[in-house]
């Protein structure tokens, strides 16, 4: 069992190494100075070595530290309670959670994939060989952060050493459940994929956790005590029925499809994402189009897509229209909110460039554009042709900024709306700029995306994500609209600023995507 | 008509894929283009293409004078379909024809080309998400010749058909030729022996035309062999 471990370690070091280099790789000006034979090197892979070690150290401690940081202690203060108590009960029922939601066995990763359906290694020994060094890593991770915040709540020292033991017998016993419900059902639970009972369960399990402190109950040490002798005698069983179940490999042929490893995968690159992205191709043989050449081709693109293309946009639109409707109501009836509310929305307009970036629905649109259409598209010459390029960038143009402008609208009315029911402004020219900064806002976005896609089409044949350069602009964006947040900034000025930023940017970067665009959109290779 | 390559080279990194490639292909012939896995083919036909950036050399047209490739003057069909899988087949011509309109000479109905393509009547109107691996194919093919554009580049492209659909497509190839530069990609040497007009290995990152002379079927297989396994 310890050959398999190691071997299977070795290869999760293989591959993370790899990627470390394949990331440096990736980098614009350097990947043309690195060799092809760089995955040889040997300095390099013992700096892969270090990164990988100190990624499986940030898995060990960093993630402990920061679950109980943010979840527990930055709660107690909330509650006004005994600490000790709040500390120990928000403990309890976040680890019954966890028990559920993060069993480790059941969380169908690339590693299992590759080592268990691709390298075929025995599926008992490196299931078993694994999961107990992940729970020995869960225990090791857990305890220095229990000791240190247990103390500082305090906690009982004996309580903070038991409490590890806990978290691992509870991921046990629950492990084991689910191994004994297999054998009965032949059905695998899938940690990513849980069925609506168990989100109730979960949700009244936070309840419980947040909510009784709230209403000033807590679960006291006894009341831990006993849960925990009774997870360690369920926990010791458990060890039986996971040491001696001999079906892994029937487990994780259900848990280790394609599917389920790649949908974790937030990477928009796999053929796996491709193929969930066709399936979303809706057909009405009564729809059919007057228009001809791209106008035509644009057009059926739209209808065929119109669940990825709207659907997100209208759930943004009730929830604008929901938000500034209890807003009114709300302001009609406190007027020192109403004040407060007002001040803001001549100062704190610099925080919409975020919220409209992150509603823009470029990313999305642009993906399935290129896995649905232009994945096959670009490989026709005729498509390339400047002409038929531009013809479609224009329909596309359209259609995205007129998707984004839905909800665009509703902020730029309601922000105007809500400034004159909070008492209006002296200068009424705040309304107009407010309303078609929003709109500048929306359309900037929309080009953005857009041109960018154009001109550094990131996506190679087999629809993996190529370019180091397009993650650096989505990054950079990123950034810049969150630098935004929290800026106070006159809304006259700034969303003038952003009008005409706006118009410059989308001038410059159409001339450029005209210029340049039939050379830069093709496949990557 | 001819194609003609000058010097062209292709290097990923410091490997050299494609080292001196030099040749003139004809029109009205089919030209078989044989190589070992890794050799370059894909790569040359992605230079010719341009998917890919040459490291060096030119390659043109002449036709009585020497002028530019442009992108109607390429049909390119690769090894794997790929056709748009929102659209139904005839939409996808209808879309193809229609930007294609200028170039096309005696422009038929889409059912012609259909009936010419041998896709059934009742899988024109699905979308072709749901067409086969050959059906696909069929499709790419259609498009790509449909424009008549005078270079055809075709990697592998009967792998994926049944025998009879294979033999038909072949004929097709036949009779279309003498309009074109044909240039058949394959592994599989019978296959280019009775297609193909002439024989052109790339090894080593150089092409080079292997003459029958007066061999026999099986010493001309051998010969080619010899010239592949050549270091």
């Amino acid at each position: 069992m310890l050959n398999a471990f190691i071997t299977s370690f070795k290869l999760k070091n293989t591959y993370r190494v790899n990627s470390v280099i394949y990331s440096i790789k990736q980098l614009p000006l350097i990947k043309k100075i690195l060799p092809e034979s760089l995955y040889k090197n040997k300095v390099l892979k013992i700096i892969g070595n270090i990164v990988s070690i100190i990624i499986e150290l940030c898995t060990i401690f960093l993630g402990k530290f920061l679950y109980i940081f943010f979840c527990i202690i930055s709660m107690l203060p909330v509650f006004k309670l005994n600490n000790a108590n709040v500390f120990i009960h928000l403990f309890l029922f976040l680890t019954i959670i966890g028990g559920i939601m993060n069993t480790y066995m059941f969380n169908p990763t690339k590693d299992k994939y590759y080592a268990m359906m691709i390298m075929r290694m025995d599926a008992k020994n490196y299931t078993l060989s694994n999961y107990i060094y992940a729970m020995i890593k869960t225990f090791i991770g857990f305890m220095p952060f229990t000791i240190i915040f247990g103390l500082i709540s305090k906690v009982p020292l004996w309580l903070c050493i038991i409490i590890p033991i806990f978290v691992v017998t509870v991921k046990m016993t629950f492990s084991a459940y689910i191994l004994i419900d297999f054998q009965k059902t032949k059905i695998i639970k899938n940690e990513n994929l849980l069925d609506k009972l168990t989100w109730v369960i979960i949700g009244i399990l936070l309840l419980c956790a947040y909510g009784l402190p709230y209403i000033g109950i807590t679960i006291n040490q006894i009341i831990f005590t006993i849960c925990f002798i009774v997870s360690l005698i369920t926990g010791i069983l458990s060890i039986k029925v996971i040491s001696s179940f001999d079906k892994y490999k029937q487990v994780y042929k259900q848990l280790l499809t394609s599917e389920n490893v790649y949908s974790v995968e937030n990477a928009q690159s796999t053929q796996k994402v491709k193929e969930n992205v066709s399936k979303q191709i809706e057909f009405d043989k009564s729809f059919t189009s007057n228009k001809h050449g791209f106008a035509y081709f644009h057009e059926l693109f739209v209808k065929r897509h119109s669940k990825i293309l709207t659907k997100a946009v209208k759930k943004q639109s009730f929830i604008i229209i929901g938000i500034f409707a209890v807003l009114s109501i709300i302001i009609l009836k406190n007027k020192e909110l109403a004040k407060i509310i007002n001040a803001s929305l001549l100062i704190y307009l610099p925080y919409f460039v975020f919220v409209m970036y992150i509603l823009n629905r470029g990313t999305t649109v642009t993906q399935a554009m290129f896995m649905n259409c232009d994945h096959s598209m670009l490989t026709y010459r005729i498509y390339r042709t400047p002409k038929v390029i531009l013809g479609v960038f224009k329909e596309r143009l359209k259609t995205l900024i007129l998707i984004n402008l839905v909800p665009a609208l509703l902020i730029g009315i309601g922000l105007s709306f809500l400034l004159y029911i909070t008492g209006g402004t002296d200068n009424n020219l705040n309304y107009i700029i407010l309303f078609i900064s929003i709109i500048a806002m929306s359309i900037f976005f929309s080009v953005h995306y857009l041109v960018m896609y154009y001109l550094l089409q990131p996506y190679n044949a087999n629809t993996e994500m190529k370019s180091s350069t397009y993650s650096i602009v989505q990054g950079i964006t990123y950034f810049v609209c969150y630098f935004f947040i929290g800026k106070q900034l006159s809304t006259f000025y700034f969303g003038l600023a952003t009008i005409i930023f706006s118009i410059l940017y989308c001038f410059i970067s159409l001339i450029i995507v005209y210029k340049k665009a039939p050379k830069t959109f093709k496949l990557r290779i | 008509m001819k194609l003609v390559i000058k010097h062209l080279k292709k290097n990923f990194a410091k490997k050299e894929v494609l080292k001196d490639i030099n040749f003139e292909f004809e029109k009205g012939k089919i030209y078989g283009l044989l190589g070992r896995n890794g050799a370059g083919k894909t790569t040359l036909f992605n230079c010719l293409n341009e998917d890919l950036e040459l490291d060096g050399g030119e390659f043109y047209i002449n036709d009585k004078t020497d002028r530019k490739i442009e992108p109607e003057d390429i049909g390119y069909v690769l090894s794997t379909p790929n056709v748009p899988e929102f659209l139904t087949g005839r939409e996808f011509l209808k879309f193809f024809i229609e930007i294609n309109k200028k170039r096309i000479k005696d422009e038929k109905e889409i059912d012609e080309y259909f009936d010419f393509i041998q896709i059934e009547k009742e899988d024109r109107d699905k979308l072709m998400k749901d067409y086969s691996h050959g059906m696909k194919n069929k499709m790419q093919m259609l498009v790509n010749i449909i424009a008549s554009p005078n270079i055809l580049l075709l990697d592998e492209p009967l792998t994926s058909l049944d025998v009879v659909a294979s033999e038909e497509m072949k004929q097709m190839f036949k009779n279309i030729k003498k309009d074109h530069i044909i240039i058949f990609s394959t592994h599989i040497m019978e296959l280019a022996l009775d297609l193909c007009d002439e024989i052109v290995i790339l090894n080593k990152g150089i092409l080079k035309k292997i003459t029958k002379d007066n061999l026999d079927t099986e010493s001309f297989k051998d010969k080619i062999i010899e010239d592949l396994k050549e270091e």
